[in-house]
């Protein structure tokens, strides 16, 4: 079948002539417009207005909900929550994931049983996880304090959820223990793609296992980390279940994060503010896509670097 | 046509067979409402679980004798407002409902929204108390009927629940129990050891929390939320200041559980009835959950009235304002005279006795409880509120446009419930100035949403908070407004 050049033909024509391949697309799209695009210029349009969810509609007011926000002192809490989450979780997990990937990427009894052991949190329901672990961390009680204690490292028991200053950091390391595995699994993956023969030459050439990280594996594997601290930062930003379950957003707002600042003023307040804790969301999204934007950026310039461009 | 041809004819063909499977199939997944017989179900929706065997027990009697049936879905309180926003907008809310945390800013944002309907015409009320209840802006929206309270208004969520036999081992006097708040802190501090602690508070339960602290500061001589003679928001005055500073008091003894920061008021009540604490605040329900899931410690358990400082004795008071109506019947309801009908079986004195047995919230009447089969403890501390459980001004009461107010005023954060987590959670070691701020914030939002509702052209001030003929031991009966 020839093939005509598509400057050749007008849009429909070509449309008419790709028609399966719209058909076929059809059902994402619906879904996707239903279920993504839908609900975020729904949630645009709900952040101009001054809604309580009672009443079918609310009052348009501009964009009064965003200049409150910017006033709001516990949306920048949460906001800075957010940011201290993220700053601090995302290199710890991909940071010890790289390590642990490189201990069980070598062959040694048990491996299996210690890959799978650090993956087991990751299939657990993380809501689930919220609740168990407020058991585990109990100041009486809690297997944690009861270790603490007896090992004498400290005198009285522990508050990692009940102290402001401790929760977030708490959180954090939960957080971290629960998606390990995930990380894991793409370093492992990333560590296969490591040319054995350039290890052994350098090897032979007599670099220690330092320099043969350092100069071969590191340097290979720096598109992986890209994507891969890329992926962890935008999980970083979606702990709206660990959180609610683990600490509530408290206390006194201490591990408030911007899913639960949203959910709060939706849903928790006596009356709920609809466009405001929508005005919060978009203003957040907007952030994070030039967050992302940043990194694209980034990604860009080391790509080019690398092929010498 | 013979008689084998006529069978031919009537007997169901497989192709027929199909096409009715199909339009059952069809029918079946159809909203329930298309096929029940019109008039004849209502839906209802409520979050009072331990009511459940009663309302149950009613309904079937209904049924037997009426033709009605109720068609019930008990809802988690949590999620109950998001389930009813969802229904709203989707035309599908049940009949009846409750409101959870009806307080009069709610009901009034949800009267301004359209969402009730008025009692029907046909419903009475025949003894003077359930008359005396009823008030504008919490039962009725202008003139007309729209709910009424089944619970009584004297009740407090602050009672000090205690065990006999470890607070006679504190070396203190049993019999009287821990009446003051003195009394209260050193009988927790002497049960602090092996393992166990004083007292136990819901801190992540923050409207629980909210509510303990406006009962303990009443009962310390302040007025409550509002300062009834200037009409200001009391927050940062000294009553409010004493009674955090004397819940702060279990924390800095060692005495309160260390646990109590994450836990909300079942998870602390189970602890406290497994014996990890001496003392729990809670409300009459209290002896209803611990006959109902704790039955082996109920006996053990005796309760005293909220406690006070020593210095307020005589002048220690709880003070509640009317209450709201319990069940509302839904404006997307169609049957609201079935509704009405079946709400009028909680005006009954059955029920009433009914109520009572269940030992929950205290039944409009409270004379219901001697004739009802309830445990001495829920005897005990109903028996004490006409004691000391006064009934508070209102100002929607005196003026039905401060509703508007209401339903104007958005939500100030942090709030009451949240400063006393902060408190505790060390986020900040002077209480008074946050106190003083969220008394400025409320102030000032007040102030704004009065000046936008007057601006509309309704009659409403500042001094609609103002009560000159409020005295604090007394109740604020409606001739004094």
């Amino acid at each position: 079948m020839s093939m005509s050049d598509p400057r050749e033909l007008s849009l429909p024509r070509q449309i008419w002539r790709d028609r399966w391949i719209y058909v076929f697309l059809l059902p994402t799209i619906l879904l996707v417009g239903a279920f993504t695009i839908y609900p975020v210029l729904a949630s645009v349009w709900f952040s101009l207005l001054d809604w309580n969810g009672f009443s079918r509609a609310g009052d348009f007011v501009g964009l009064d909900n965003y200049a409150e926000l910017m006033r709001d002192p516990l949306f920048w809490n949460s906001f800075r929550n957010t940011m201290v989450f993220m700053v601090l979780a995302v290199p710890l997990r991909v940071g010890i994931a790289l390590l642990l990937a490189l201990v069980l990427n070598q062959a040694f009894p048990l491996v299996r049983v210690f890959r799978t052991a650090i993956f087991l949190p990751v299939v657990t329901t993380a809501a689930i996880v919220g609740v168990v672990m407020r058991y585990v961390l109990d100041p009486t009680g809690g297997p944690l304090n009861i270790v603490l204690l007896n090992s004498g490292l400290v005198s009285q028991p522990v508050n990692f959820l009940g102290q402001a200053g401790l929760a977030l950091y708490s959180a954090v390391g939960i957080w971290v223990w629960k998606w390990l595995g995930v990380t894991l699994i793409y370093w492992l993956a990333a560590l296969q793609t490591i040319p054995v023969d350039a290890l052994e030459a350098a090897e032979l050439d007599g670099a220690n296992a330092w320099q043969r990280f350092t100069t071969i594996t590191l340097p290979l594997l720096t598109p992986f980390t890209i994507i891969i601290t890329l992926i962890t930062v935008i999980e970083a930003t979606n702990v709206f279940d660990l959180m609610l379950t683990l600490t509530g957003g408290g206390p006194f707002y201490a591990t408030e994060v911007i899913d639960i600042f949203v959910y709060r003023q939706a849903f928790l307040s006596s009356v709920p503010r609809l466009g405001y804790s929508s005005a919060a969301a978009i203003f957040f999204g907007v952030c994070f896509i030039a967050l992302a934007l940043v990194q694209l950026a980034v990604v860009t310039r080391v790509r080019n670097g690398r092929s010498g461009k | 046509m013979n008689s084998l041809q006529s069978i031919a004819k009537t007997t169901i063909s497989r192709r027929s067979l199909l096409r009715g499977a199909v339009a059952l199939g069809a029918a079946s997944a159809l909203p329930l409402p298309a096929f029940a017989q019109a008039g004849d179900t209502i839906k209802w929706w409520d979050i009072f679980q331990p009511l459940i065997p009663l309302h149950e027990k009613m309904w079937a009697e209904y049924s037997a004798s009426h033709p009605g049936k109720v068609e019930y879905t008990g809802m988690n309180p949590s999620d109950m407002m998001q389930a009813l926003q969802l229904a709203n907008r989707s035309n599908q809310m049940p009949d009846v409902f409750n409101v959870p945390n009806g307080t009069p800013d709610v009901v009034s944002s949800l009267q301004a929204a359209g969402w009730f309907a008025p009692l029907a015409d046909s419903f009475v009320f025949d003894k003077p108390f359930q008359k005396e209840v009823l008030a504008e802006g919490f039962t009725s929206f202008g003139g007309k009927l729209y709910s009424f309270p089944i619970f009584s208004f004297r009740q407090t969520d602050t009672s000090l629940w205690y065990f006999k036999d470890g607070f006679a081992a504190t070396g203190a006097d049993a019999a009287k129990g821990p009446a003051t708040w003195e009394e209260a802190r050193a009988a927790a501090k002497a049960a602090t050891k092996d393992g166990k602690y004083g007292i136990i508070l819901p801190l992540q339960f923050v409207d629980r929390m909210k509510q303990h602290l406006i009962d303990l500061a009443q009962a310390a001589g302040g007025s409550g939320e509002i300062d009834w003679k200037t009409g200001e928001y009391a927050y940062a005055s000294q009553p409010f200041v004493d009674a955090l500073n004397f819940l702060l008091g279990f924390q800095q003894d060692g005495s309160l559980h260390p646990a109590s920061s994450s836990l909300d008021a079942r998870q602390g009540r189970a602890r406290w009835a497994a014996g990890e604490s001496l003392m729990f605040f809670d409300g009459p329900w209290n002896s209803g959950v611990l006959n109902g899931n704790f039955a082996a410690v109920i006996d053990g358990i005796d309760v005293v009235r909220v406690p006070y400082p020593a210095a307020a004795e005589g002048n220690s008071y709880t003070r509640r304002s009317p209450k709201a109506g319990t069940f509302f019947i839904s404006a997307q309801s169609q049957n609201v005279a079935l509704a009405s009908d079946v709400l009028q079986q909680l005006t009954t004195e059955p029920y009433y006795i009914g109520l009572a047995e269940r030992m929950d919230q205290p039944p409009l009447d409270l004379a219901a409880v001697e004739k009802a089969n309830v445990h001495a403890t829920y005897r005990k501390v109903l028996s004490s509120y006409p004691e000391y459980v006064r009934l508070s001004p209102d100002p929607l009461i005196r003026n039905p446009a401060v509703a508007q107010v209401y339903a104007e005023m958005k939500p100030v954060t942090p709030g009451l419930g949240e400063i006393i987590q902060g408190a505790f959670s060390g986020a900040f070691s002077d209480p008074k100035p946050v106190l003083q701020q969220f008394a400025d914030q409320m102030t000032a939002e007040r102030n704004r949403a009065i000046e936008k509702v007057a601006a509309t052209g309704a009659k409403v001030s500042v001094d609609d908070w103002k009560f000159d003929a409020w005295t604090p031991g007394e109740d604020f009966t409606s001739d004094k407004y």
